[in-house]
């Protein structure tokens, strides 16, 4: 039986995502656990793990973000088509090989079935690299990476059994990568697979840099020197500071760049739209556009 | 004798911006060293450097951006005020106090009397926070700073046969910076003034990022425990590089985030514009522009032929 499990802090788009998505994938015989949030992300998904773990017919746990929406039909059977090698962990539909630190997508992405849909400026999607089956590029495939992303999370019921989110490293950022970390530490794999995943999620990445900051750091910290490549970088302490300290006033100025250019852009198109708007015959046709606006909302009654 | 001095990369671009910048506030004794530049920034400004150490009249040099215009009227004048100040050793319209390295920007910019002005999408203007004089915030004044930024430096007469800028730190990046951090390490002042002028840029900050991060490495060592503030921040090595690894790849990811919010703010206005330009009415009065457009084409061109 595959469970399907998420931890809730906003009801309203649990009920307009994960759940039409887990109603899509389910079984007939597979258990819904919807919870309420405990504390950090960490915690709330041990909670989970730690109620199912007792299951015997349990073949899969699959923790979904709230706002993410599984949209294969055949989840379940592709889920079961990967943990048929007894030696993976945990599925996603995202991952990256080359990971170093939280920053997952630093690494070398390799498979990314999933599109991200934001309702800001009204709306829009953005599919990633696999998202369109026919438009594969020539590093895109499913299998074994170092690290997936945590908003669809398949779990085998060995590491439901024997891993446990850290809930020492903080409240949310990094759980997934750690979690990763320690699967791979136990011996086991971890893989994508090609299930597909509308995530809907706002176009704000990083909502808080400060607490991100530190879960890097902590996390850091924890896997030094235990896992090969992550926390890697050329030269002794010294040198990657002061390299790094360049590329981070480098990485805020070219984002204070992009702003200077994304705002000359705004105002060139505000000046088009106003050119267009303030025209005699935008102007003389204003009546025709009243009738037109008033029929379409009769209509729509 | 206030000299000026560009190297020049793109005569084109002297010639629009700097050099009618420079007519216009050069006295009638003024000496213009316009050279074309050599293989770095730090070569070509210490070429003028030379030059301008040998007037025995120098009052101060102003080295100037070829794509600076300096729209100032009273610059000299200003100049000359300020230099009343012995101590003084360079002046600019920008800068900045609690720098750390060659981004000066991050420190707390306390003067900025100068316009962006760009071309790109149609062009526009970017005016610092100190160009309009009624608008200014609290927290704008002249005087004492860290560092200037290096597109309108006005030296001082000591600082022209005293100082050179460092060659072996590079070919662009950072030469402002270190110069007056020798000019404060040489006891002298860095200030701001109220010099106005425009930077004609694009609006790519860093066009040459791993140059601009080989610089930022280069200056950190070269002024590590040699000037208060430079190249400091808390906790040991380790920490400092987990902490800036850290800031980098959350700087990335924001600025990632910010690109996708630009282009979904751009795929929104463009859908308003294609609404717009799609609808019934603009369509069929596209005869009445066309026709607007050419009669508007005739008159000008009447009024061409007088």
């Amino acid at each position: 039986m595959i469970v399907f499990a998420s931890s809730i802090t906003d009801a309203d788009a649990y009920s307009r995502f994960a759940e039409p998505g887990i109603r899509r994938a389910a079984e007939p015989d597979s258990e819904v656990l919807a919870n309420a949030a405990a504390g950090s992300i960490f915690r709330s998904y041990n909670l989970i793990m730690d109620s199912v773990a007792e299951r015997d017919d349990l073949e899969a746990l699959v923790l979904l973000h709230q706002d993410a929406e599984l949209a294969s039909p055949d989840f379940c059977s592709t889920v079961r088509a990967a943990l048929r090698d007894p030696e993976v962990g945990v599925v996603g539909c995202v991952g990256a090989v080359g990971v170093r630190s939280i920053a997952w997508w630093e690494g070398s992405v390799t498979w990314a079935s999933f599109t991200h849909r934001y309702t800001e400026l009204g709306g829009g999607e953005l599919p990633a690299l696999s998202w369109k089956t026919d438009e594969l590029p020539a590093f895109a495939h499913t299998g074994e990476v170092d690290a997936v992303d945590g908003f669809v999370l398949a779990l085998s019921p060995w590491t439901v059994r024997n891993v446990r989110f850290d809930e020492s490293l903080g409240q949310l950022h990094g759980y997934d990568f750690d979690f990763c970390l320690q699967v791979r530490a136990a011996g086991r794999k971890v893989v994508t697979a090609d299930f597909r995943v509308v995530h809907h999620h706002s176009l704000e990445l990083v909502s808080n840099p400060e607490t991100w900051i530190a879960a890097h750091m902590r996390v850091a910290d924890k896997w030094d020197g235990r896992m090969p490549g992550v926390n890697a970088a050329g030269g002794e302490w010294r040198q990657r500071a002061r390299r790094a300290e360049a590329e981070a006033a480098l990485a805020r100025t070219q984002a204070v760049a992009a702003m200077l250019q994304a705002d000359a852009r705004t105002v060139q198109l505000e000046r088009q739209l106003a050119e267009v708007t303030g025209s005699t015959s935008w102007r003389a046709t204003a009546p025709l556009r009243k009738i037109g606006a008033l029929r379409k909302a009769r209509r729509a009654r | 004798m206030i000299a000026f001095g560009s190297p020049i990369t793109a005569p084109e671009v002297y010639e629009r911006f700097a050099q009618p910048g420079i007519e216009a506030v050069a006295e009638p004794g003024s000496a213009v060293f316009a050279y074309r530049a050599t293989s770095s920034i730090f070569r070509s400004y210490n070429l003028i450097l030379d030059r301008a150490a040998s007037c025995d009249d120098l009052e101060a040099l102003a080295l100037v951006h070829q794509d600076t215009e300096i729209v100032d009227p009273d610059f000299c004048a200003k100049v000359r005020r300020v230099l009343r100040d012995p101590d003084v050793g360079v002046i600019g319209c920008i800068g900045a106090i609690g720098v750390r390295s060659i981004a000066w920007w991050e420190g707390s910019v306390t003067w900025a009397s100068f316009i962006h002005r760009y071309g790109e999408l149609g062009g526009g203007d970017l005016p610092g926070f100190a160009w309009k004089r009624d608008e200014a915030p609290p927290f704008a004044r002249t005087g004492e700073v860290d560092v200037v930024d290096g597109f309108l430096l006005v030296l001082s007469p000591w600082v022209v046969r005293n100082l050179r800028f460092d060659e072996s730190l590079g070919r662009l990046h950072g030469y402002d910076v270190d110069f007056c951090l020798q000019v404060r390490a040489a006891g002298r002042k860095v200030v701001t003034a109220d010099l106005r002028a425009i930077h004609n840029h694009s609006l790519e900050l860093v066009g040459d990022p791993e140059g601009w991060t080989e610089a930022h490495i280069r200056l950190a060592r070269k002024w590590d425990g040699r000037m208060p503030r430079v190249g400091v921040a808390g906790g040991d090595w380790e920490e400092r590089a987990r902490r800036a690894e850290a800031e980098a790849e959350a700087a990335r990811a924001a600025a990632v985030s910010k690109q996708l919010q630009y282009d979904a703010r751009e795929r929104e206005f463009r859908r308003i514009l294609d609404e717009t330009t799609g609808s019934v009415g603009w369509r069929i009065t596209e005869p009445l522009r066309r026709a607007n457009h050419w009669r508007r084409r005739a008159r000008a061109a009447l009024r061409r032929r007088g």
